[in-house]
């Protein structure tokens, strides 16, 4: 069976139907969505309404939980200063913008979904917030995925897509207690082996940034495992000229038109907030 | 050099002046006190029989402060960082994490919330506020419970992948911790990885990944268990690390035992 996967529309909705399309005549049979319907783009309430009529599952991503919450985590919100700055702004108009049914829709997504042995997140299964990079330590990223007790994990938030393979790995531990006073017991060592992982970053549908301006997504055959990346051409000008009109800061509408973004380059990216 | 590391005094001073005389009689001096957390608290143990009205509690949160912040001439003075009690402190006095303590609610009660509130004055939590999150020293981290959270409870039951994340978060070789207040060790070895990442423009090379052995230390806790303090000596130069058990008051029944590894 074919699963169409798609996260961060960021309310361009020009750019998820177009995206919607696409999968169409990829003959998936399910779609999921990995959160952040909104943000950034001009069209929230529009986005939201269209994942809503077609009842497309979705986790709950950052920028949903900001619209919900507020702005109350830490500046870890935001991978850089300048980000923040220019963040604060499309969350000051998206607020102002958002429906209150459309608010209280984002507040029910939920953090994870699961089917089967896939798991869906936002970010990563720690937090919405955590950025799960390519370059990500091996081991760590296998923990991500079977803290989630899964051996596929979605994930989004990075806007970029990528498939990860973890194989072959291996551990060892040993371990020695001393507890209640009693002598220290030798130290004992247990191998563990993890069979095949893998980690699939969907992209981003409505603010992708990986130097084009297509939306990406990932189609991902159940039976198969295999992995398709998909990149749709869309009217992005278009959505560029509402940015600009509807009053959002016109560098959403630059890196919207470039397909990417220096300032969105997280320092720390494993940080989790608590709140 | 040598570091004695407690945690968990949890309000009880008997037991934290226990260590100290135990430290005292150490034939090699101690150089350096860390203190992972949890200075104040309920006197762990007794909460789950209810019992915060009995006296044997010898619960003083704010003997156990000023014990710390004026150790006395010639004594060692401790680095402290902030644990789970301390976090639950700031969360009551709206300092930090979420109004009204919920984790601490959960785990305590209204009782206990009152407790924790009566026994720390506004003054002493601006003090533990200004104390450490942990402590980077040579190749180790010192801290309550992990990079990943103060309430990250570290045990030797914990499985080997999340024991592997915390020491990758914590880049460094020797994590010691305290949350569970167990004293334990645990070398963690990720001896192989092969990772391969596609992206849009195609496959990148299998990197393939190995590390050396590090290692999850939990270091006791000092006033959890009335009548029994447990905490770590190590020795950074020789590596060497070693557990101590302190009986005192009526539980006492001879000398402090001491347990090393190789």
């Amino acid at each position: 069976m074919k699963l169409a996967v798609i996260s961060c529309i960021h309310g361009n909705a020009e750019a998820l139907d177009a995206v919607l399309a696409d999968i169409d005549t990829q003959r998936a049979e399910e779609i999921y969505c990995l959160g952040d319907l909104v943000g950034y783009g001009p069209y929230p309430n529009e986005v939201v309404e269209k994942i809503r009529s077609l009842a497309i599952p979705s986790c709950q991503g950052c920028w949903d939980e900001d619209i919900v919450d507020g702005l109350n985590a830490c500046e870890c919100s935001y991978p850089s200063q300048l980000a923040e700055y220019r963040g604060r702004l499309a969350h000051e108009w998206t607020d102002r913008e958002i429906h209150p049914e459309v608010r209280e829709y984002l507040a029910t997504l939920p953090l994870t979904l699961k089917k089967d042995n896939l798991c869906f997140v936002h970010g990563s299964p720690n937090s919405q917030h955590e950025y799960l990079l390519p370059s990500m330590d091996g081991f760590a990223a296998l923990e991500r995925v079977l803290s989630a007790d899964a051996d596929v994990l979605f994930c989004g938030h990075t806007h970029v897509p990528y498939e990860r393979k973890l194989e072959n790995a291996a551990l060892s531990v040993k371990v020695g207690t001393a507890e209640s006073g009693d002598r220290a017991q030798q130290l004992q060592e247990q191998q563990f082996q993890v069979p095949l992982k893998r980690v699939i970053n969907a992209g981003s549908v409505g603010e992708p940034r990986h130097g084009r301006p297509n939306a990406t997504y990932v189609i991902y055959n159940t039976d198969t495992a295999e992995v398709t990346f998909r990149e749709v051409t869309y009217n992005y000008e278009k959505t560029c000229q509402a940015i600009v009109e509807k009053g959002l800061p016109p560098i959403f509408a630059w890196r919207l038109a470039k397909g990417m973004e220096f300032a969105e380059r997280a320092d720390d990216p494993s940080h989790v907030c608590e709140r | 050099m040598k570091w004695a590391i407690l945690s968990g005094i949890e309000g009880n001073l008997t037991a934290y002046e226990a260590v100290l005389k135990d430290l005292r009689q150490l034939r090699q001096p101690v150089t350096e006190l860390y203190i992972l957390g949890d200075v104040i608290g309920l006197s762990g143990n007794n909460l789950k029989n209810n019992n915060l009205q009995d006296d044997s509690l010898q619960n003083d949160n704010e003997a156990v402060i000023r014990r710390l912040r004026h150790p006395g001439v010639g004594q060692l003075k401790p680095q402290v960082c902030v644990g789970w009690w301390e976090e639950q402190c700031f969360s009551l006095h709206g300092l930090s994490g979420l109004p009204d303590a919920p984790e601490l609610m959960a785990a305590v009660g209204g009782d206990g919330v009152k407790a924790l509130w009566d026994s720390v004055s506004r003054k002493s939590v601006q003090w533990l506020r200004s104390q450490h999150f942990g402590f980077y020293e040579l190749d180790c981290l010192l801290i309550h419970g992990s990079m990943a959270s103060y309430a990250d409870e570290l045990t030797p039951e914990t499985p080997a992948i999340e024991l592997c994340d915390r020491l990758i978060r914590a880049d460094a070789n020797h994590l010691f911790c305290g949350r569970s207040g167990r004293t334990f060790e645990c070398w963690v070895n990720p001896n192989q990885l092969h990772s391969t990442v596609t992206t849009l423009d195609g496959p990148q090379p299998t990197q393939d990944q190995s590390k050396t052995p590090r290692r999850i230390v939990g270091v006791g806790s000092v006033g959890r268990t009335p009548g029994q303090a447990t905490y770590t000596l190590y020795s950074p130069g020789s590596n060497q690390l070693s557990f101590r058990t302190v009986n005192y008051g009526q539980a006492k029944k001879g000398k402090a035992k001491g347990f090393g590894f190789p």
